[in-house]
């Protein structure tokens, strides 16, 4: 055989046993994704936490609750002891047992620095913890709290780093020596404003996630990150809806076989929250008439480029304890005229209502820099024209905007039910606390202390049905008193290149399935 | 020329004070607030506990006379904080990422030097013809464009539809090539621009038809008599795009996400990231006085009517 005939052989022989399929998956997220401690926020990124670290029950798309590092627990008659049986023969990633004392360890480093936790109201909720044997821990609380099990799950702070990596004294506050979790990912490098590289760990319990490695690339623009995932340089986009701008969404998802796209359902709420302390939204037929005289149809379809549904309640009806069966305030402006003639809002030449020497005029304010809020708010600003109601547009930064939403300057402000497994009832919990827009857009009602008690009591209930019944009440009311104008329902978004197979939505945004995830040309061989 | 440089040299310090001073306050007097802005980072609810424990925590609940003085004695230390979006210090971070601006920076000056001295004098030797108009349209449109536009124009036709160079990223000279012509192409129009029209104004002058009754060459006349004078102005206007070429960059860099201290410095803005704004002012503040001071100096060896300072009397 002659050399060059060799050559060609051994070329083609080359090829033929090389992996068909890139053993990385490669994502990106718009920064680094932060040092990993699993009980501290920014600038750790939720995803990343989840990956690496875990819960002892995790939350599922139906809204009910599955063991994880715990295999089963026990709740009291009186709903304030939790006993977890813990799921033997895991180990943290440096070798470390997850176990009862390493669990203690965790939820006293994590109550050691309770005020950075006090939005939760779990961490106010609990009483003590112990270990009641190797592989029991439990858990006491002061009072009953419904959420209990849902706050667990948690992407952040209940989760579990190795004992031995934690800082100082046990304590977790003030950094790590090492990101050391039981999850199916290691952190094995981070390059400042280039990527982070998580390898699978080889011990993980729930068996070895599909690809070996994770390199997740800093795209800060949604415009860019699009355009890598088309030249190959990610092959994966998933996550809220702004990872990438509508439209690039829509072209990638016409480019199959080559792309696959997909949006998930319901996971959030955006909702306008209307002012009832402050005229003229005080009045309830203007915020009734409000509430029926914006085209939502439309303004899904234009604005939302028929991404996301159009939203009719306050929390989508797939979201426990919130399918009520009530009537939407549908699009009607006829019927939203007739309310405010009713009211005594009469048309002014100008075009413009008045009453008592009064316009009816209101001001929506939405971050300035969010093009969609700016689109939406356009919208209905030019449907309640139609109708004579003036809107003046106040366009801020956004910690101005959530200034304004925690002090309650506002007429209509933008807002977002916070998604699985908060809402409802932890969605719900917030609106008792005067610094949620939730609480100043109530204020003004006149029975917003039974609302408020409907809350407390719900959230103490350890019977589901009566749980179920005081949900109704207060979203019955919300529903009738149009405090709120939903818009639509934020969903996520999925785009992956048809070299990647597996991919399927979390139940949660911020818990992203990675680990499910293989090469596509390994589906062949399965 | 040596107790020049010196002596701007020694203003630098004082500067840098009275800038911080500067940014300081500015940074403080408007509205909005880094501890909101830190939750909101955080996706945790701005409770007004919650809002208490972030100012602490980012020393925000000090008077502001101490926040300074604190700040100003750690920075003579060289530590100049943690930044409240990372949480990690601030000078080496923005050192690590310098590097990479500078290579952008100083790669699209030179693109912009290198195409533009050719493209203004082959239209001041072409004055009227078409390749005067073709430079001058160039000119225009550089001018005109964003360069983000100009950014995302390439890369559509470049890395999408042409597939020749990567949309993103860095590491290779082929990730240079449209970050840089990006951020360049505003400040080569104006350059080949201007040096068209120095040139025609520089051979008009008696020393070059002088020159000609000597009997030099017409090469030699050009080069020495016309290019070398035209170059002045050219100069100036170079040391002034220092200054838009790095602010090109902080944009462009998003874009095509180039790990460099322009990204780091506007999602710090964004996010009201006082230590690395104020970091960042800082050490944009030396850049910028020493290429001032580098275009002085290059105006000196261009042309010696110029003297600095008095040494030379």
């Amino acid at each position: 055989m002659s050399k060059l005939a060799s050559l060609a052989v051994a070329v083609f022989l080359a090829f033929a046993v090389a992996p068909a399929a890139s053993q990385t998956l490669t994502y990106s997220w718009p920064t680094n994704v932060g040092p990993l401690n699993p009980h501290l926020y920014a600038p750790n990124q939720m995803f990343a936490q989840a990956s690496v670290y875990e819960p002892l029950v995790k939350y599922r798309a139906d809204g009910t609750i599955a063991p994880w590092l715990a295999t089963a627990w026990t709740v009291s008659a009186d709903g304030r002891t939790y006993d977890f049986t813990l799921r033997p023969g895991v180990t943290f990633s440096d070798g470390t047992p997850f176990d009862a004392a390493a669990v203690k360890a965790n939820f006293d480093a994590i109550l050691a620095n309770r005020a950075r936790h006090d939005w939760l109201d779990l961490t106010r909720q609990i009483d003590r913890t112990e270990i009641a044997g190797p592989l029991a821990f439990r858990l006491v609380l002061k009072h009953p709290h419904d959420p209990t099990l849902r706050e667990l799950a948690l992407p952040r702070p209940f989760r579990f780093v190795s004992p031995a990596a934690m800082g100082e004294g046990g304590t977790t506050a003030a950094g790590l020596k090492a990101p050391v979790g039981t999850g199916p990912w290691r952190l094995v490098a981070t390059r400042l404003g280039v990527s982070d590289t998580f390898a699978a760990n080889p011990s993980y319990w729930g068996g070895k996630p599909g690809f070996e490695r994770l390199v997740v690339k800093v795209i800060p623009d949604p415009n860019t990150r699009a355009i890598a995932l088309q030249t190959g340089e990610i092959d994966l986009v998933y996550g809220a809806a702004g990872q990438i701008p509508s439209e690039a969404f829509l072209r990638l998802r016409a480019q199959a076989p080559a792309f696959s796209a997909a949006v998930s359902t319901p996971l959030a709420t955006r909702v306008l929250a209307l002012n009832s302390a402050r005229s003229p939204t005080d009045d309830p037929a203007v915020r009734l008439a409000i509430n029926r005289a914006v085209d939502k149809d439309t303004l899904v379809r234009t604005v939302l480029d028929g991404i996301e549904p159009r939203a009719d309640f306050l929390f989508a009806p797939s979201v426990p304890d919130a399918d009520l069966g009530l009537a939407p305030h549908g699009f009607d402006p006829a019927a939203a005229e007739t309310l405010l003639d009713a009211a005594g809002w009469v048309q002014q030449a100008d075009g413009v209502r008045a009453k008592g020497g009064r316009a009816l005029a209101v001001e929506l304010d939405f971050v300035g820099t969010n093009a969609q809020q700016k689109a939406i708010a356009e919208v209905i600003q030019a449907d309640l024209a139609r109708i004579g109601i003036a809107v003046r547009l106040v366009g801020e930064e956004e910690s101005a905007i959530l200034a304004r939403q925690k002090d309650g300057r506002f007429g209509l402000i933008f807002g977002e039910t916070w998604g699985p497994p908060y809402d409802p009832a932890s969605f719900l919990s917030a609106m008792r606390a005067p610094s949620h827009a939730d609480y100043q857009a109530q204020k003004g009602l006149p029975d917003k202390a039974g609302i408020d008690a409907a809350i407390t009591a719900a959230l103490a209930a350890t019977d589901p049905a009566e749980r179920k019944r005081l949900t109704a009440k207060v979203l019955t009311a919300l529903h009738e008193t149009a405090v709120y104008l939903p818009i639509s329902h934020a969903v996520a978004i999925e785009v992956h290149r048809s070299t990647v197979a597996g991919v399927a939505f979390g139940a949660t945004l911020n818990e992203i399935p990675f680990a499910g995830m293989h090469p596509a040309s390994a589906t062949a061989g399965r | 020329m040596l107790r020049f440089v010196l002596a701007r040299l020694a203003l630098i310090p004082p500067m840098l004070l009275g800038v911080s001073l500067l940014v300081f306050v500015v940074l403080r007097l408007g509205p909005g607030d880094p501890a909101l802005d830190y939750l909101r980072l955080s996706q945790v609810p701005p409770t007004d506990a919650a809002l208490l424990d972030a100012r602490a925590m980012l020393g925000l609940d000090r008077p502001f006379a101490v926040q300074y003085l604190d700040w100003l004695w750690r920075a003579l230390h060289g530590d100049f904080g943690l930044s409240y979006a990372t949480r990690r210090p601030v000078l080496p971070d923005l050192l690590g990422y310098l590097p990479a601006t500078l290579e952008l920076a100083g790669t699209a000056l030179v693109v912009s030097l290198a195409l533009s001295l050719p493209l203004g004098a082959w239209a001041a030797a072409h004055r009227g013809l078409w390749q005067d108009r073709l430079v001058r349209g160039i000119a225009v449109l550089g001018v005109s464009l964003p360069n983000f536009w100009v950014a995302f124009l390439l890369v559509v036709v470049f890395s999408v539809t042409l597939g020749w160079l990567p949309a993103m990223g860095s590491g290779t000279i082929a990730h240079l090539v449209m970050p840089a012509l990006a951020i360049g192409l505003m400040s080569l129009s104006v350059n080949a621009r201007l040096l068209r029209a120095s040139m025609l104004e520089a051979a008009g002058g008696r020393h070059v038809l002088y020159a000609r009754l000597r009997g030099l060459s017409e090469r030699a006349v050009t080069r020495r008599h016309v290019f070398r004078n035209a170059l002045v102005p050219v100069v100036t206007a170079t040391g002034m795009h220092v200054g838009e070429l790095l602010g090109g960059v902080l944009v462009v860099e998003t874009i095509f996400s180039w790990p460099g201290v322009g990204r780091y410095a506007v999602s710090a803005i964004y996010d009201r990231d006082y230590p690395v704004i104020q970091c960042f002012t800082l050490v944009m503040t030396v850049v910028f006085v020493l290429c001032n001071l580098a275009v002085d100096v290059a105006y000196a060896w261009l042309d010696p009517r110029i003297r600095l300072g008095d040494d030379a009397a």
